[in-house]
């Protein structure tokens, strides 16, 4: 989860080198891909068979990560600039919405979603078909809602992951000097100016870190949207070891393929880093 | 003499200040007129940055009336408007380090004033000749030492062609060889007439560009002279013993 020690440090300097965008983790990159396209080759079955049963599965895990952590970056942004807003009621709400979240497990919370809040809104429509029934069209709806899993879980991940964000884009913005927020002000730029101009361009590049380190911990927990019915490689590989009772082939297949995953997603995170660091 | 000309641009009418239990401004009246230079002085702990903060609003009295070239600042909803007419230099330089030079002058001129990307750039490039480094344009603010540093300020604040500026304390950051570049910038926008509240020690500007000097001590105006009288014939206690410390 969040690792807020890192916000300490500053970016590092870019370090000039032969082959930008290159550090020895690659090879960790292509050991773990020459491995997994080794086994499909040499042993076809099981391997290339769980690989291929899995494909719909990878693309779906790679779906929910990439589109709830666009939420997120913009869920986070408004959670951490309420944390810091001047005005109470905006600084309550903010705050309230991070400490209930982060009180309550991930996979507690995709479960309420998915299975507990159509549940809730049913009720509130029946209530309200009997007692308004001027608002009979709204309580049909509600009565008759229902959850995409898919849905579901992006809506799930992103209000947990969006809370933690938010805290990371708070200490990023709170770690800039005052200084900077005066000479904007002092220039005649308004609040938001400010802030979008001077503040968060360089929030954003101390945060990189610990904002590339939730993209790789939301890929992993990715994996707890398949007790909601999504369809990902965790459940992908949950079905064919139950149709062919090879447990420890299938998730030696699926660990390996999100290990693949995530180190191309840190060495991806890493490059970004290093490309946006400057002088001090 | 008409009036406009006999109106104070900056006029502070019983400001206080308090930081908690500390009181920081003691209900000081100061006017500065069209195109002087007035220099604060005091030991530190004394207010003066206070006040000068207070001018442009960065920090808000919490008692007294601040009235700006016409525009009450202390009661207005259009801070910014004011501050678009004040240029503000800071100790710490505060240049944006993530902006080149050229982009640090730009900024606020592209989206305060509005004006195009090349016509800002054209002002940036005037300024910083004027400020004696054109060629560090595409620098980073990270690149250049505190002098250079400063002198961008300096421009960046001229940029956005205000009618007063304000110094905090502008060489206390500076190692001593880098006093005197930044010190004769300042000294040239004063004999250009730019209507100047400098919070300085550097008694050498007192003398070359001040036309009245402000002393204060714990948060109060203890003597408001002219330099030549300060210097020659202080007439308060208090402030001849600060002078003493300062002038070895």
């Amino acid at each position: 989860m969040p690792d807020l020690e890192r916000l300490e440090k500053l970016p590092r300097p870019a370090t000039p080198g032969r082959f930008a965008g290159w550090d020895r983790w690659w090879l960790l990159f292509v050991v773990v891909g020459v491995l997994v396209v080794a086994m499909t080759v040499l042993w076809p079955d099981p391997y290339q068979r769980i690989v291929l049963f899995m494909t719909d599965g990878i693309v779906v895990t790679i779906k929910t990560t990439v589109i709830s952590y666009l939420c997120i970056l913009i869920v986070g942004l408004i959670a951490g600039l309420g944390r810091i807003s001047k005005n109470v009621a905006v600084r309550g709400v903010a705050s309230v919405y991070v400490e209930v979240v982060r009180g309550i497990p991930l996979l507690v919370q995709l479960m309420f979603i998915y299975y507990a809040s159509p549940a809730l809104v049913q009720g509130l429509g029946r209530s309200l078909l009997q007692g308004a029934p001027a608002l009979h069209n709204l309580g049909q709806s509600m009565a008759n809602f229902s959850i995409d899993p898919q849905i579901g879980a992006i809506f799930g991940l992103t209000f947990c992951y969006g809370a933690y964000v938010g805290e990371i884009y708070r200490a990023g913005i709170e770690s800039i000097p005052k200084g900077q927020m005066e000479a904007a002000r002092s220039l005649g730029m308004s609040y938001v100016q400010a802030m979008r101009y001077v503040i968060l361009p360089q929030a954003i590049r101390t945060i990189l870190p610990p904002l590339g380190n939730e993209f790789v911990a939301l890929l992993k927990d990715s994996s707890l949207v398949s007790v909601v019915a999504v369809a990902d490689m965790t459940r992908r590989g949950r079905e064919f070891m139950s149709s062919h009772f090879n447990p420890l082939e299938t998730w030696t297949m699926v660990a390996l393929l999100y290990l693949l995953l995530t180190v191309f997603a840190a060495r991806i995170v890493s490059y970004i880093e290093r490309r946006s660091s400057y002088v001090r | 003499m008409c009036a406009e000309a006999a109106d104070p641009i900056i006029r502070i009418r019983g400001v206080h200040k308090w930081f908690g239990q500390l009181h920081a401004v003691r209900g000081v009246d100061l006017d500065v007129y069209r195109g002087e230079v007035v220099v604060i002085i005091g030991p530190s702990g004394s207010g003066k940055s206070t006040l000068l903060r207070c001018i442009n609003h960065l920090e808000t009295p919490d008692q007294g009336t601040i009235v700006v070239d016409g525009i009450p600042v202390t009661e207005s909803k259009n801070i910014n408007k004011v501050r678009e007419e004040v240029g503000m230099v800071f100790q710490q330089f505060n240049l944006f380090p993530h902006l080149s030079v050229l982009e640090n002058i730009c900024l606020a001129q592209r989206i305060v004033r509005k004006r195009d990307r090349q016509q800002a750039a054209q002002i940036a490039r005037d300024l910083l000749a004027k400020v004696g480094i054109p060629e560090k344009a595409d620098s980073y603010p990270g690149q250049l030492s505190g002098g250079q540093q400063q002198r961008v300020a300096i421009a960046r604040a001229l940029a956005m062609q205000p009618k007063i500026m304000l110094f905090d304390e502008p060489t206390s950051a500076l190692d001593p060889e880098m006093i005197t570049e930044v010190l004769d910038v300042m000294l040239d926008l004063a004999h250009e007439g730019m209507t100047m509240v400098v919070v300085s020690h550097e008694m050498g500007f007192v003398r070359a560009a001040a036309k009245r000097i402000v002393f204060m001590d714990e948060g109060s105006v203890i003597e408001e002279t002219t330099p030549e009288e300060l210097f020659t014939n202080p007439k308060q206690e208090r402030t001849k013993q600060f002078l003493s410390k300062i002038l070895h």
